[in-house]
């Protein structure tokens, strides 16, 4: 067994950090583009009784 | 006269029995897509050879491979073209799929072309990786730290090549 995955980390994890580091290492005209990558953003819209409500879940 | 006729078959038979049981119906190309979140490489295109790294060896593959399943590890992949040129390319992490009808899929999360790689920045973030390790405490920072730390190292020896 890796040592990650004994540590209790997936590959999904590794990735993760993989990802990361490569992203770190571009030449730098590159890197700007590459940042982006770095964040992932998500919008939640709970909806109650069929219709979307704002308030944060 | 019967006997004849039997025997006649048979050898027919005998003859085209070795064919029909080993072609599998491989296509003698290989449809190669490679793509990553960043960029698309090749998509459903003809080449000679890929070599990939994964966590259960690097190997190549060639058209009619037996169909197999693979996580990639950080590394070069190399791909051999039709026109006879090559290409490498970075990947950080991803999946490679070969399929029954010869069919080759890489798929990674991040993957460059090593010249994009910049050598001194790969150094550097080596080091940084390197002194995080060593200050890293508990078994998943350490874990996470020495990830870094093999990803680095593999992206030193891609741009030093």
């Amino acid at each position: 067994m890796s040592y990650w995955r004994a540590a209790g980390l997936n590959y999904v994890n590794y990735s993760n950090i993989a990802a990361k580091v490569v992203r770190r290492v571009l030449k730098p005209e590159l890197q700007a583009n590459a940042a982006k990558r770095d964040e992932t953003h998500v919008k939640f819209t709970p909806w109650v009784k069929g219709k979307p409500s704002n308030e944060k879940a | 006269m019967a006997s004849f006729l039997r025997s006649t078959k048979l050898v027919a038979k005998l003859t085209q029995g070795p064919t029909k049981c080993f072609s599998r119906n491989y296509a003698d190309q290989m449809n190669f897509t490679f793509a990553a979140a960043n960029q698309i490489f090749y998509a459903n295109k003809n080449i000679k050879q890929v070599d990939v790294p994964s966590f259960s060896g690097s190997f190549g593959i060639l058209p009619n491979h037996v169909p197999t399943l693979a996580v990639l590890r950080p590394g070069v992949v190399t791909v051999y073209e039709d026109e006879g040129t090559s290409k490498k390319i970075f990947v950080s992490s991803g999946t490679i799929t070969v399929n029954e009808d010869s069919s080759v899929q890489v798929l990674a999360e991040e993957a460059h072309p090593i010249e994009d790689i910049d050598g001194s920045a790969a150094r550097q973030v080596l080091q940084e990786a390197q002194s995080q390790l060593s200050t890293a405490s508990g078994d998943v920072a350490k874990a996470e730290a020495a990830i870094a730390v093999e990803v680095a190292e593999a992206l030193v020896l891609a741009a030093g090549n």
